[in-house]
């Protein structure tokens, strides 16, 4: 496998984000998901809190219109610059970590997509977004639904399967069993076992 | 009550609630609701084999007036004229634009006025209104918006002034004849209008709306409009027009095809040739002189507006059928008290407003047989009606984002741009801007016609 992307779905306060980066470190390959917003805001001349403002969010159907592919959605058009930008990438040979962005359906075309769905128990959930936000555990427990409502509306739009399902995913992992670092010792093993193949 | 219009309308009712959610795509949606008309409201609750057969409308094709009409008729159920002739037109504009026709007259106009930008500005609009009397509005927003871009990188300007006029015109400029927006065609090949009966009526009030716009959007953007730096524009940096052209010999076919269609529609009346024949002959010619390119031609016909077209008709067909069409047209001649002035008020000031939320085509369609009764029951001219309702249903499209095909186009051109026009920004200028052209057309229609 000359290629690798390793796609990063994950629950809201997983630790998914962690894991990719440490994946891209491990593998020494560029991660995508931050870049994603100041790369748009480069290309279009939107600021960087613009963009960030209308990224992963789904966009509201009363409001807006899809006319033969065209959308008056803010958040539909970031979402395609997004889609576009990891596709080019891809078809261009890269290799890369990318974080959401409906990564695991868009690549789905790349024989050296490892698609991966990182999720977590509630509880630990919670205790990592009290930690890393500063928040008590009730407002976590409401951030976390939040957060994870509105990936998965904005997922379901964009593609057909559903967010989080299994199907979709070359494998799902409960963060929440080994740990952030045990988690991405499994995921490495498996990734080097994908690219031996 | 019996049972099919209880049916028809909760078929109608979440039909347009499906459009609007648009979970599953709109087309599908017009279809399942269309045969969900045929089966459940004609075929269990009417068991009316007739009733079927008048919305299928399938032996209009056999009929001499379908193709040739010397009189005025009226069409009933599925539009046939109306799905011939778009799918025509989608064919003819297909052809153009691989040939680089559109991209060609915006750079040739741009170089025309110098690149100079307030002439920009004001030649677009007014192209853009052109246009769009005999293209569909989506075709002509796709491509002014993204030379508008180009221009905009180029002079450096804001370019979201100069799309939001467009779009605005696009839409003036659709209402002005038989062939600009779909409502129109609805109107036009189900009361038997012609060409010249749009041109002279709503044509007129659009020309005049067009003149009152240009000076509208330039007093509202005049300081958005200026370009950074000195002014001067170095011609030598801009791509020539004729770059434009990806070749030469299709690029004068198109040319010579598209003058033909506006020939044909422009002598209808006088060539008694139906929107139908003219939609095919088109279609046929294009296709013909496209050679082996004809089949990728035929592929990117947007199949999924015809079918959607079907479905509605059909969906419309059966209120018609059974009866709710005529109890909401009772409804307004009740509330009207009689009035022509209030009818005709209502008539445009509720498409309008419909339009700029719903998709105008669906409710041009449903309100077509309404002032049909109406005017037989009232006594109001049709004609009148007519103008009102295709007045209301392609300007009221303007005043939001989602209220018409081009403004969609337009405002994700721009997006993609790096140029978000939210709901706030597009109605701030675009709201006022359609409800003054509603108010002198409502005027226009008054002094004209009662």
């Amino acid at each position: 496998m000359s290629q690798l992307i390793i796609s990063v779905g994950r629950e809201f306060g997983s630790g998914g984000r962690v894991i990719a980066e440490e994946l891209a470190k491990r593998f020494q390959i560029p991660i995508y998901d931050r870049h994603l917003i100041t790369e748009i805001a480069q290309q279009t001349g939107m600021s960087a809190e613009e963009i960030e403002k209308y990224n992963e969010a789904p966009k509201s159907r009363i409001i807006s219109r899809r006319v033969r592919g065209y959308s008056n959605s803010i958040e539909d058009n970031i979402a395609e610059m997004q889609f576009k930008f990891i596709y080019d990438h891809a078809k261009a040979g890269e290799s890369f970590v990318v974080v959401g962005r409906c990564s695991e359906t868009k690549l789905r075309e790349f024989d050296g997509l490892v698609s991966l769905f990182i999720l977590g128990d509630m509880d630990a959930k919670i205790k990592r977004v009290m930690e890393v936000y500063e928040m008590d555990e009730h407002h976590a427990k409401e951030f976390i639904i939040q957060k994870d409502k509105k990936r998965k509306r904005y997922h379901n739009y964009h593609v057909q399967l559903h967010w989080g399902d299994s199907r979709l995913y070359d494998l799902c992992i409960n963060s929440s069993r080994l740990g952030i670092d045990g988690t991405v010792d499994m995921l490495e093993n498996y990734i080097k076992a994908r690219i031996g193949k | 009550m019996s049972a099919a219009p209880i049916f028809a309308v909760i078929i109608f009712v979440a039909m347009f609630l499906l459009i609007v959610l648009d979970k599953i795509e709109r087309h599908y949606v017009t279809l399942g609701c269309g045969v969900l008309t045929l089966v459940v409201v004609f075929g269990i609750c009417m068991r009316s084999g007739k009733a079927i057969m008048d919305t299928l409308a399938i032996r209009n094709f056999a009929t001499k007036e379908f193709w040739y009409q010397v009189t005025e008729s009226e069409s009933k159920g599925i539009n046939w004229a109306t799905i011939l002739f778009i799918a025509g037109m989608m064919v003819m504009v297909e052809g153009m634009a691989k040939a680089g026709f559109f991209r060609w007259l915006c750079m040739k106009i741009a170089y025309l006025v110098k690149c100079k930008t307030v002439p920009i500005f004001i030649t677009f609009m007014i192209m853009s209104a052109v246009l769009s009397m005999f293209i569909d509005s989506i075709t002509v927003i796709m491509f002014l918006a993204a030379v508008t871009i180009e221009l905009a990188q180029l002079l450096k300007f804001n370019p979201v002034p100069m799309i939001l006029s467009e779009i605005f015109c696009a839409n003036l400029g659709g209402s002005a004849t038989m062939c600009g927006d779909p409502p129109n065609i609805i109107v036009g090949t189900s009361l038997g209008f012609s060409f010249f009966d749009f041109l002279n009526n709503t044509g007129v009030v659009a020309g005049i709306c067009l003149v009152i716009s240009v000076f509208f959007f330039y007093f509202v953007f005049r300081k958005e409009l200026v370009t950074e730096g000195s002014g001067e524009v170095d011609m030598s940096k801009f791509p020539k027009p004729s770059e434009a052209i990806t070749n030469k010999k299709d690029f004068i076919v198109s040319s010579i095809i598209f003058g033909m269609a506006v020939i044909l529609l422009i002598t209808h009346a006088t060539t008694h040739l139906t929107v139908a024949s003219i939609g095919l002959f088109i279609a046929a010619v294009t296709l013909i002189a496209a050679g082996k390119d004809a089949l990728e031609l035929l592929k990117k016909v947007d199949y999924k507006t015809l079918v959607f077209f079907i479905g509605l008709f059909i969906v419309v067909g059966g209120l018609e059928e059974t009866g709710i069409l005529k109890y909401i047209a009772d409804f307004i001649g009740d509330i009207s008290g009689g009035d022509p002035m209030l009818m005709i008020a209502i008539i445009l000031w509720i498409s309008a407003i419909a339009s700029a939320f719903v998709d105008n085509i669906p409710f041009a369609a449903t309100m077509v047989p309404i002032i049909q009764s109406l005017s037989s029951t009232a006594g109001v001219d049709i004609r009148t009606l007519a103008w009102a309702l295709s007045i209301g249903t392609d300007i009221g499209g303007s005043a939001t984002p989602i209220g018409a095909s081009a403004n969609v186009v337009g405002t994700s051109v721009a997006a993609k741009n790096g140029h978000p026009i939210g709901w706030g920004k597009y109605c701030a200028k675009l709201a006022p801007a359609t409800v003054i052209v509603l108010a002198v057309s409502t005027v226009y229609i008054f002094v004209r016609y009662l």
